[in-house]
C-alpha cells in the first residue's frame, strides 16, 4: 500500500499525464459526490471539480504519500469550496469554514432543497435524500466521509484540519440532525 | 428497566456507528436490544438510515471526467511552455544582478567623465546613474507582468 501511495507521489511529482487521467476517471464519481454534498449545487460542484484536478497537477509534489490520496485529494477540494464561500459570500458555504457551531440545529426551509433533488436516482432513498439537503453542510460533510467513503476518524480529521474530538462531535450532532429531519417511517 | 439503561442504550447506539465499541460495551447493548422492544427498534431504524445514507447515489455529469481531462492537459502544456522562460528570466536576472555588482565602479567613471566634459551638475549624473541600473530591470517585471496577464487572459477564455 505504502509503495503504491510513493509511486503515486512519484507520478504526481512528474505530472504524469496519463496517472492524472487515471485519477479523474476513478475518482470521478467520489469527488464529485463530495462537492455536490458541500455546495448543493452541480454547477459549482462542477466547477470545483475542475479546478480540483488543476490543483492535484500544480501541486502533486506536495503528496508525501503518508495519507491517503483520497484524503489528500478531498482536502484540495474542500479548500476550493471555502476560499469560492469567502469571494462569492455564500452563506451555506460559509458554514463549513465555521469550526463548531454552538448555535442551536435548526432545519433548513424546504425551497432550499431544489438542487439535489434532480441528483435523486433511487426512489426508495429518497426520504434520505430529502433529509439530508435540510441539515447543515459540515454535518453532511462529515456524513459523507464517514458511511459513504469510509474513511476513519483521523483521515476525516485530516481532511477537515479539525481535531478527532470535532469530527467525533460533528459525526454525533449529524447522526441526530438527519434523524431529526427524517419524516416518520422513513427509514 | 430504568431509564438511564434505555439512554446507554441509545448513547452506544451512535458510538458503534462512529467510533465502534469495546466488546463488554457491545456484548451489554445486543443483550439490552434482545431485551427492549423499543430500543431495538431504535436500531433497526438508525441502521436503516445508515444503510440508507449509503445509498444516497449522485450522478455524475457523462462528460466532466472527459472535459476535465483535457483541461488539466492544457495546464500541464502551458505550464511546461511557461517554466523555461521563467527559469531564463531567473538566469538573465542573476547574470544582470552580478554584472551590475562588478561594473558598478566602472560606470560611476564613465558618468563623472561623461559629467566633466558636458559640464553637468552632480545630480543630474546621480540621478542618471541610478536609472541607469533600474530603468532595465523595471522593463523586465513590466514585460513579466504582460506576460502574466496574457496568459491569464488566454486561460480565461
Amino acid at each position: 500500500m505504502t509503495d503504491e501511495r510513493q509511486t503515486l507521489a512519484d507520478g504526481l511529482r512528474r505530472r504524469d499525464p496519463n496517472l492524472l487521467d487515471r485519477l479523474i476517471e476513478q475518482y470521478q464519481q467520489r469527488l464529485y459526490r463530495y462537492l455536490v454534498f458541500l455546495t448543493g449545487d452541480t454547477a459549482v460542484a462542477e466547477d470545483l471539480f475542475q479546478e480540483t484536478w488543476i490543483r492535484v497537477l500544480e501541486r502533486g509534489h506536495q503528496y508525501n504519500a503518508k495519507s491517503k490520496f483520497e484524503s489528500w485529494l478531498f482536502a484540495i477540494a474542500r479548500h476550493l469550496v471555502i476560499d469560492l464561500s469567502r469571494r462569492k459570500k455564500l452563506a451555506s458555504l460559509e458554514e463549513l469554514a465555521d469550526p463548531e457551531s454552538s448555535q442551536p440545529y435548526e432545519p433548513a426551509d424546504d425551497r432550499a432543497a431544489s438542487a439535489l433533488q434532480l441528483l435523486v436516482a433511487r426512489e426508495n432513498e429518497q426520504a434520505v435524500q430529502l433529509s439530508l439537503l435540510k441539515i447543515p453542510p459540515y454535518y453532511r460533510e462529515v456524513l459523507l466521509l464517514r458511511f459513504h467513503e469510509e474513511l476513519a476518524l483521523d483521515e476525516i480529521a485530516n481532511v477537515l484540519s479539525t481535531p478527532i474530538s470535532t469530527v467525533k462531535s460533528r459525526l454525533y450532532r449529524g447522526l441526530e440532525a438527519l434523524k431529526s429531519v427524517l419524516p416518520e417511517g422513513a427509514a | 428497566m430504568t431509564e438511564s439503561m434505555h439512554t446507554r442504550a441509545q448513547r452506544l447506539l451512535a458510538q458503534s456507528l462512529v467510533e465502534g465499541l469495546s466488546a463488554n460495551d457491545q456484548a451489554w447493548l445486543d443483550a439490552h436490544l434482545r431485551a427492549c422492544a423499543n430500543c431495538s427498534a431504535e436500531a433497526a431504524r438508525t441502521q436503516e438510515l445508515v444503510r440508507s445514507f449509503r445509498n444516497v447515489s449522485v450522478l455524475v455529469p457523462r462528460d466532466l471526467a472527459a472535459r476535465t481531462q483535457m483541461r488539466v492537459r492544457l495546464r500541464a502544456q502551458e505550464a511546461s511552455e511557461t517554466s523555461p522562460s521563467g527559469m531564463l528570466l531567473w538566469v538573465i536576472t542573476a547574470a544582470s544582478w552580478l554584472l551590475g555588482v562588478f561594473s558598478a565602479p566602472l560606470v560611476w567613471r564613465m558618468f563623472a567623465w561623461v559629467g566633466m566634459r558636458l559640464d553637468l551638475p552632480k545630480p543630474l549624473l546621480e540621478v542618471g546613474f541610478v536609472l541607469w541600473w533600474t530603468v532595465p530591470a523595471l522593463i523586465a517585471v513590466a514585460v513579466v507582468l504582460y506576460q502574466r496577464s496574457t496568459s491569464r487572459g488566454a486561460r480565461s477564455l
